[in-house]
């Protein structure tokens, strides 16, 4: 009977994991290594197309030539715009967590039987495309539009502000008021898990309420920051929409917009293809890190 | 980048659609994509045959201009269709054009025109040129007609990609166009092409929000680098458009200069422009100008008499304002229609060029689009007298002698263009 079970399970497992496994296959190492290929490929010289090489030893290194020059040679004009990328980031993320922060251990503590209700309203902004809530932010901080009339009292307070006009505190603003979903719902899942006996133990020793913060559940809820950073400054990375939305002023491009500008620029997918690669990389030791610090825990645990 | 313009209402909503295009670009290089076999050769060949008349590229395609109008040839097996063939019946015409670029409506028109031969019209439509030559290229779409603009005219004829014409079915050509299109320098003898609009590229802004009139300047270009309306202001994003502009800025006539010197002294300019005045960069003029969202643009001089219909209720149409050199030295460009060589209903598609060169589908297209055919009965007085354009637009009219004596767009050699795409990457760089 148990060798039955066992080889059951052995197999049961696999299968169920396999439309994941085709998954990532077909949408992401593929597409992955397509976007190597057209890096370390060539261009058409007539038509001005990328023709990827798919041989990994035929690999031509030119383009990603051109991006590293870029970033680190003497003429590096990207680089600025990589770091105003890590400033608005580093800004939002910071921000994001401010603003979740208490909301989500409102939500795990106190909201009671309204624990739903409330958790559905924090989700509710999933439901509208990203894009449909950036176009409602356009209306809203139009000259004429409503953050404006309210700011001036209905026109009472002689105040002339275009928020539109290309300012970086707009974007960050966009970037911040479109990620702080994904923020919350990970600062939510590890604050409800503290058991509320901790924070009454540490009460009844004498904690106050900033020790108890400080001792008890910012050391408890650091999985959740740690997830809900990563987990909004990945995406936050290659996002060029909120700055084409919101801006448009190459005054606060972003990676992103260097690599959708690449893509449309004719000969110049291989180089799209290199700056995505080389931001990639970059990301993937945040996230390396964390996969590690999150089995260790699990190991401890 | 073809300057082509498109008044897009819904741009905003189409820049999203941007957001697959990784995903797009990605199938695209999986895409099977039809080899140069002969193009190359015959590339090599023409260009040596050619080579009198027009300048080779290093690819070996010439580059037509005013300077070298270019006769292309006509591959072996290309020849135009016969004369007097019946249209395809139950037949669907595919086009494949800018977003917003052409009138529902017009096509419709064609569809009832054509009810006997049971005809219906798709149509598919690109963001960047680029992009439609990959699925042109790729065959997946057996589209019948495009629109393009001079840039990739090389391209699509030694790519064997796009039909020679039978003048035959197309008689509206030589009664109803400009002379000036009768033998135009990037199509000599208008084998493959039919013009579709002409456009300027000037000034657009709101008189009431900027009471400054630009065009009074010495030198109008200058606004942009006026920390007077820092934030207030947006050059269009393409990059042709902008540095040409700069390059006429500073004094220069040739928008299409390999001059490292030239090209150099333009970036300087742009990025001094940054500073100064923090341009946006944005091809939506036509609907932020109109809502006060920005005072001023850089702007297609479609776009300025499109954005009339983007004005709020209490804004008086009185307010738009274009200013455009009135001696026609600036930056003039013409987009044209072609029948590609991979559609199935050629002859259909012959009916169709000629059905847009009729007055009547041409001035329904313009009052929704904005954008002026090139038709011989338009001039500013009747435009604004048959209500296609308010008094104050005026300078957005084009007239045919600007067609000889403006500033086209020009293709240029992969590593001029080159130049000019690491010019425009470092000024959207912001660096």
């Amino acid at each position: 009977m148990r060798d039955v079970g066992d080889r059951s399970t052995r197999f049961l497992w696999p299968i169920l994991g396999l439309p994941a496994m085709v998954w990532i296959a077909l949408f992401f190492l593929i597409p992955l290594y397509v976007v190597l290929c057209v890096s370390f490929g060539t261009v058409d010289p007539i038509f001005r197309s990328p023709v990827p090489i798919w041989n990994p030893l035929e690999w031509q290194f030119t383009q990603v030539q051109v991006v590293w020059d870029r970033l680190f040679g003497p003429d590096n004009f990207y680089l600025p715009a990589v770091l105003r990328t890590l400033l608005y980031v580093v800004i939002a993320v910071g921000a994001c967590l401010l603003i979740a922060f208490p909301v989500a251990y409102f939500t795990a503590r106190y909201a009671g039987k309204y624990k739903g209700l409330v958790l559905a309203l924090l989700v509710a902004p999933f439901f509208i495309s990203y894009m449909m809530r950036m176009l409602a932010w356009i209306n809203l901080l139009q000259p004429d539009g409503l953050v404006n009339s309210i700011i001036t009292l209905g026109g009472a307070i002689p105040l002339d502000i275009n928020w539109l006009s290309g300012n970086p505190y707009t974007v960050v603003m966009g970037l911040i008021y479109g990620y702080v979903p994904y923020m919350l719902l990970p600062l939510f899942a590890a604050l409800d898990r503290i058991s509320p006996s901790l924070i009454e133990a540490a009460r009844d020793l004498g904690a106050s309420g900033f020790d108890l913060f400080r001792r008890v559940i910012l050391p408890m809820s650091l999985p959740g920051i740690v997830a809900g950073t990563l987990l909004i400054s990945l995406p936050m990375m290659g996002d060029y929409f909120t700055s084409d939305m919101l801006s448009k002023s190459p005054n606060t491009a972003m990676i992103g917009n260097l690599i959708n500008l690449s893509i449309a620029t004719p000969g110049q997918s291989g180089q799209a293809g290199a700056l995505l690669i080389l931001v990639l990389l970059v990301l993937l030791i945040p996230m390396i890190l964390y996969t590690r610090s999150n089995a260790r825990a699990e190991v401890r645990s | 980048m073809p300057p082509s313009p498109r008044p897009v209402s819904r741009r905003r909503l189409l820049q999203a659609s941007a957001l697959a295009l990784p995903g797009a670009w990605a199938l695209a290089a999986c895409a099977r994509e039809q080899p140069l076999s002969g193009p190359t050769g015959a590339a090599s060949s023409a260009a040596g045959s050619a080579s009198g008349s027009a300048a080779p590229s290093p690819s070996g395609i010439p580059i037509a201009s005013p300077q070298n109008p270019i006769k292309w040839p006509i591959n072996p097996g290309n020849e135009p269709i016969a004369s007097g063939l019946e249209p395809e019946a139950n037949a669907t015409l595919r086009i494949y054009n800018y977003p917003d670029y052409i009138d529902k409506g017009v096509l419709k028109g064609f569809e009832k025109e054509y009810a006997d031969y049971n005809v219906s019209i798709e149509l598919s439509t690109f963001n960047y040129y680029p992009e439609a030559l990959t699925k042109i290229r790729s065959g997946s779409v057996p589209f019948d007609v495009t629109f393009l603009s001079y840039n990739f005219m090389g391209r699509l004829v030694y790519g064997d990609l796009i039909r020679p014409l039978n003048h035959d079915y197309i008689p509206n050509m030589a009664a109803n166009i400009w002379e000036e299109f009768q033998n135009p320098f990037y199509d000599l003898e208008w084998q493959y092409t039919v013009p579709y609009t002409i456009y300027t590229t000037g000034i657009g802004w709101r008189s009431d929000l900027i009471p400054e009139d630009i065009g009074a300047r010495p030198n109008p270009y200058d606004v942009f680098w006026d920390s007077k309306y820092a934030g207030e202001i947006a050059v269009l994003d393409d990059d042709r458009e902008v540095i040409g502009m700069t390059i006429l800025r500073d004094g220069g006539t040739d928008v299409n200069t390999a001059d490292p010197a030239v090209l150099g002294a333009a970036r300087d300019a742009m990025l001094e422009m940054l500073s100064l005045s923090q341009p946006r960069v944005t091809i939506t003029g036509y609907t932020d100008i109109p809502e006060g969202v920005m005072s001023l643009s850089q702007a297609w001089s479609g776009d300025m008499l499109a954005a009339v219909n983007y004005l709020p209720q209490d804004v008086d149409v009185s307010t738009l304002r274009y200013w455009f050199p009135q001696d026609g030295l600036g930056l003039v460009n013409n987009d044209f229609m072609c029948v590609l060589k991979g559609g199935e209903n050629p002859v259909l598609a012959h009916h169709f060029l000629n059905y847009m060169l009729t007055n009547e589908a041409s001035l329904a297209n313009l009052s929704w689009n904005g954008y002026q055919p090139p038709l011989k009965m338009l001039t500013p007085e009747t435009m604004v007298a048959d209500g296609y354009i308010p008094d104050n637009l005026k300078q957005a009219v084009v007239l045919p002698e600007w067609f000889v004596a403006g500033y086209p767009i020009l293709e240029l050699p992969p590593e001029v263009e080159a130049e000019y795409q690491a010019i425009w990457q470092q000024f959207k760089a912001g660096a």
